[in-house]
C-alpha cells in the first residue's frame, strides 16, 4: 500500500468484508430470482408484498448499510455532540481533502454501482418507466450529504439525528415528486448535480472541525438551568443501585424523551397548515403516537453500551465492570432507566398532541374517530380499548430499549452485526413466503388454519427456551430460586391480565380464546428479557 | 477473613487467547499487608493476571482466590473490598468530578468523605470540572481518588505510572501506597517504571510470557544478585525476550 487512498480503501474493505460479501450475496440472489421468473413469464405481474420484498425492501437495506459503512457511522453514538469522524484517522499524515474526499469518492461510486446493479437485478412492474442515471446521482448525493453531517460536530446531543431525519425525508420527497411527476433525467442530473460539490465541501469543513477538535457549544442547557443548581452540590444517593440507575439514566435514559421533544413539535406543527384535511390530521396523529417506539429503536443502540465513549465494540468497560454490584443489578439499573425514558418520552407526547390538537383547532377529525368507537363497541369497552391501546404503545417503547440487551451487552460485535443480519434474512424470507401464500386462495386458507399451530410451536419454543435461559442463570447464580418463582409469577399475571382484556375487547366470533392466550404468551416478553443477565455475566467476567 | 489467609492466592492459572498462552500455569500467594510490585515487559501477562484478581476474566483452568472468595461467583463481595485504578482510564467523560465522588460514595459502605476530600484537594481536582476535559493525569488522579477514598483492603494498580506526572508518582503516590501498607493493607501495582518499583515496592513478582520467573521480597532479590538494582535484574531474567 504506497497511498493513503489505497489504505483507507484496504481499510474499509477489510473491517467490512462479510457485510460486503452479503451484499453482493444479496445482488446475485435478486439476479437468480429475476431469471426463474422470467423464465416462466415474459411480463411478471408481481405481488405488493413481493414487489416489496423484491424491490424496495433490498435496494433500502443495502443503500443504508452502504451509508452506515462509508460513514463510519456503524459503531458510532449517533447522538452525541462530536464529529462521528474515526479520531484515530484524524492523525494520519494526510491532507483533511484526502480524509473527506477519498471516504466520499468510495461511498459514492458504491452506491452508484449498487444502483445501476439492482437496476439491472430487480423486477420492476410493468409499464412503469425506471430512471436509469439520476437515481445512482442521488443516491451519491444522499450518501455524500449523510457523511457531511454525520462527521459534523454539533452544539447539542441529539441534533445530527434531527437534523439528518429531515434530510433523509426531505431526500425521499425528492426522490417520490420526482418519480410521480415523471421528471425528465436531464432536469434531474442538473437538480442534483449541485449537491455532489456542496456536499464534499460541507465534509471538508466538517473533518477540518474534527481534526481540531472544535466542538460547538451553546450551552443551552447550561443557560436554562438555574444557576443555584448549576453550582449546587450533589446529594448522595440512598444505595448502589441508585447511583447505577443514576448513572444509566445520563448515559442514555435522557435521549429518548429529549429526541421525541426536539422531533414531536416538528411533526405536529403541520397540524397547523393541515387542520382542513382529516385524513392527514389522523395520520400525523398515529405518527406522534408511534414516535417514541420508532425513535427508542436507535436509541437502543446505544443503550446496551457501557460507555458513549466505547464507540468500536460494545465491551463493558473496566469502571463499569469493577463496580461492586451483582451482574443482574446492571441489567435492571438498564430496564430501569429504560423505563423512566418511556414514561418521560410518553408525558411529553400526552402533553403535547392534545394541546396542538386543541390549539391547532384539528381534534375534530379524532373526536369524531373516539365517538364512532364509543358507538360501536359501548362507552367502558371503547375506554379499556384506549386504554390498552395507549398501554401497549408504552410497553411496545419500553420494550424496544431493552428487548436488544441480551445481545448488546454480551459485548459481542459478530453477535450484534450476526442478529442484524440473520433479522433481515428472516424478515425478507417471511415477506417472499407472505408473498406466496397471497398469490393463492388455497394457500392463503391452509394458512389461516396453520397459524395457530404456528404460534402454538412459538409458544412452546419460547417456553423450552425461557427454562433453558433460567436454568443456565440458576446454575451460574444469577437468579435466585425465589427471584425465578416470582419472575414466573408476574409473567403468568401479565399473560393472564392481557388475556383478559383481549378477551374483553374482542368479540369471541371473530378470535377464539386459545388463540388470544396464544397471543398474550407470544406479546409479553420473556427470554430476551432473562438472557440480559446471563450476557452480561458472559461480558463482565470473560 | 482469617488474618492467616492470603489475600490474593492464585493457583495453576492458565489462559489462552487462540493460540497464544497469556497465563502458564501461574501459582501467586499474596499475604495481607505490604507493597506487591508486579513488573514484566509489554505482553508479559500482568493486565491478564490482574484481570483475573478482578474477576474480569474466568479463570480457565487453575483457580482464584481473592480475600477468601471467587471473584467472578462474588463479584459484589471481592469488588466492595478493592480499590482498583484501571490502566485505560475509562472513568466516564461525562461525568464532573464531585458526581464521580457521589456516584462511587454509593458503592462503598466504608466511603471517607474527609479523607476523599483530602485526596481530591491534595491532587488538585477541580469537583466541577468534566472528566473529559481533565488531562490524562489528572484523570488518572481522579481515579486514584475514587479507588483510595473507600480505604479498599487490596488496592490494585494497573499501570499507575503511564498516567501520573512525575511529582505524583514520586511525592504522592509513594507515601499514598506506604501508608496504605503501613496500615496493615495489600497494594498490588503492576509497572514497568523498575526505578518507582524499587522505590516503593516490598515485594517484587517477574513475569515473562506468561509465567512468572521471579517471586520474593524484594531484599531476597537483591542480595542474591549481588545488590545489583531492579533494573540489573530484570535485564538479567527478563531481557533478551
Amino acid at each position: 500500500m504506497r497511498t493513503p487512498a489505497a489504505a483507507i480503501a484496504w481499510e474499509l474493505r477489510q473491517r467490512h468484508r462479510w457485510g460486503l460479501i452479503a451484499l453482493l450475496a444479496t445482488i446475485f440472489i435478486l439476479g437468480a430470482i429475476k431469471i426463474a421468473v422470467l423464465a416462466t413469464q415474459a411480463h411478471p405481474e408481481l405481488h405488493d408484498a413481493t414487489f416489496a420484498l423484491l424491490v424496495p425492501v433490498p435496494l433500502a437495506a443495502t443503500s443504508l448499510y452502504l451509508l452506515a459503512v462509508f460513514t463510519f457511522g456503524i459503531a458510532g453514538d449517533l447522538a452525541a455532540r462530536e464529529s462521528m469522524y474515526p479520531p484515530r484517522m484524524l492523525t494520519l499524515p494526510v491532507s483533511t481533502a484526502a480524509l473527506a474526499g477519498w471516504p466520499m469518492l468510495y461511498g459514492c461510486l458504491s452506491m452508484t454501482l449498487l444502483w445501476f446493479a439492482m437496476r439491472i437485478v430487480c423486477i420492476f412492474p410493468p409499464g412503469v418507466e425506471i430512471p436509469k442515471y439520476w437515481p445512482a446521482l442521488f443516491a451519491a448525493s444522499l450518501l455524500a450529504w449523510t457523511q457531511a453531517l454525520t462527521w459534523m460536530p454539533y452544539p447539542f446531543r441529539g441534533m445530527r439525528i434531527v437534523i439528518s431525519i429531515g434530510l433523509l425525508v426531505s431526500i425521499d420527497v425528492v426522490a417520490l415528486t420526482a418519480l410521480g411527476t415523471r421528471a425528465r433525467e436531464s432536469t434531474m442530473l442538473l437538480l442534483l448535480a449541485p449537491l455532489l460539490p456542496l456536499a464534499y465541501a460541507a465534509a471538508l469543513s466538517a473533518v477540518r472541525r474534527a481534526r481540531r477538535g472544535d466542538v460547538p457549544d451553546w450551552g443551552v442547557a447550561k443557560r436554562l438551568a438555574p444557576a443555584s443548581t448549576r453550582s449546587a452540590p450533589p446529594r448522595d444517593f440512598r444505595s448502589a443501585a441508585r447511583a447505577q440507575l443514576w448513572f444509566e439514566w445520563r448515559q442514555f435514559g435522557r435521549s429518548l424523551p429529549l429526541l421525541v421533544a426536539i422531533v414531536l413539535p416538528v411533526g405536529l406543527s403541520l397540524l397547523f397548515l393541515f387542520r382542513e384535511a382529516d385524513v392527514i390530521v389522523v395520520e400525523i396523529v398515529v405518527a406522534s403516537l408511534l414516535l417514541p417506539s420508532f425513535m427508542a429503536i436507535f436509541v437502543a443502540a446505544t443503550a446496551g453500551k457501557s460507555s458513549s465513549n466505547a464507540s468500536e465494540s460494545y465491551g463493558i468497560t473496566p469502571f463499569l465492570a469493577t463496580r461492586p454490584v451483582e451482574d443482574r443489578a446492571l441489567v435492571v439499573a438498564k430496564w430501569q432507566a429504560a423505563l423512566i425514558s418511556t414514561l418521560a418520552a410518553w408525558v411529553i407526547v400526552a402533553v403535547a398532541v392534545p394541546v396542538a390538537l386543541l390549539w391547532s383547532d384539528a381534534a375534530e377529525p379524532i373526536l369524531h374517530i373516539a365517538r364512532n368507537v364509543d358507538g360501536a363497541l359501548g362507552r367502558p369497552r371503547a375506554i379499556v380499548l384506549g386504554l390498552l391501546i395507549l398501554a401497549g404503545l408504552v410497553a411496545s417503547t419500553w420494550k424496544q430499549l431493552v428487548q436488544g440487551l441480551y445481545i448488546t451487552m454480551s459485548g459481542r460485535d459478530w453477535a450484534v452485526k450476526g442478529i442484524a443480519f440473520a433479522t433481515l434474512v428472516l424478515v425478507t424470507l417471511g415477506f417472499l413466503a407472505l408473498g406466496w401464500i397471497l398469490d393463492s386462495r388455497y394457500r392463503i386458507a391452509v394458512a389461516l388454519n396453520a397459524i395457530p399451530w404456528l404460534m402454538a410451536a412459538f409458544v412452546a419454543l419460547k417456553l423450552v427456551l425461557a427454562m433453558r435461559v433460567m436454568q443456565r442463570g440458576a446454575a451460574r447464580g444469577l437468579f435466585t430460586r425465589r427471584q425465578l418463582i416470582s419472575g414466573a409469577i408476574a409473567w403468568d399475571v401479565c399473560v393472564l391480565a392481557l388475556y383478559g382484556v383481549l378477551t374483553l375487547i374482542l368479540p369471541a366470533i371473530l378470535f377464539r380464546r386459545h388463540f388470544l392466550l396464544l397471543v398474550a404468551m407470544l406479546v409479553v416478553p420473556c427470554v430476551r428479557l432473562a438472557a440480559a443477565p446471563l450476557a452480561v455475566a458472559g461480558n463482565r467476567h470473560r | 477473613m482469617a488474618a492467616a489467609e492470603p489475600v490474593i492466592a492464585v493457583s495453576d492459572l492458565t489462559r489462552r487467547f487462540g493460540a497464544r498462552a497469556a497465563l502458564s500455569s501461574v501459582s501467586l500467594v499474596i499475604p495481607r499487608g505490604g507493597v506487591y510490585g508486579l513488573v514484566g515487559a509489554n505482553g508479559a501477562g500482568k493486565t491478564t493476571l490482574i484481570r483475573h484478581i478482578l474477576g474480569l476474566l474466568r479463570a480457565e483452568t487453575g483457580s482464584v482466590r481473592v480475600l477468601g472468595r471467587d471473584p467472578v461467583a462474588d463479584p459484589a463481595g471481592v469488588l466492595s473490598r478493592i480499590g482498583y485504578l484501571s490502566e485505560e482510564n475509562d472513568l466516564p467523560g461525562w461525568m464532573r468530578v464531585g458526581e464521580l465522588m457521589r456516584y462511587s460514595r454509593a458503592f462503598y459502605p466504608g466511603w471517607d468523605d474527609a479523607y476523599a476530600g483530602e485526596l481530591r484537594t491534595m491532587f488538585g481536582l477541580d469537583p466541577a470540572a468534566k472528566i473529559k476535559t481533565l488531562s490524562k493525569g489528572q484523570k488518572a488522579r481522579a481515579g486514584l481518588v475514587v479507588a483510595l477514598a473507600y480505604r479498599p483492603e487490596l488496592l490494585v494498580l494497573d499501570e499507575p505510572s503511564s498516567g501520573l506526572d512525575p511529582i505524583v508518582r514520586r511525592d504522592i503516590l509513594g507515601a499514598v501506597l506506604r501508608t496504605i501498607a503501613d496500615e496493615g493493607r495489600t497494594v498490588l501495582f503492576s509497572s514497568h517504571l523498575l526505578e518507582e518499583v524499587e522505590r516503593v515496592a516490598d515485594h517484587v513478582t517477574m513475569i515473562r510470557q506468561g509465567q512468572i520467573v521471579v517471586s520474593a521480597p524484594l531484599k531476597e532479590i537483591k542480595n542474591a544478585h549481588g545488590g545489583a538494582s531492579l533494573d540489573e535484574i530484570f535485564v538479567e531474567r527478563i531481557g533478551g525476550i
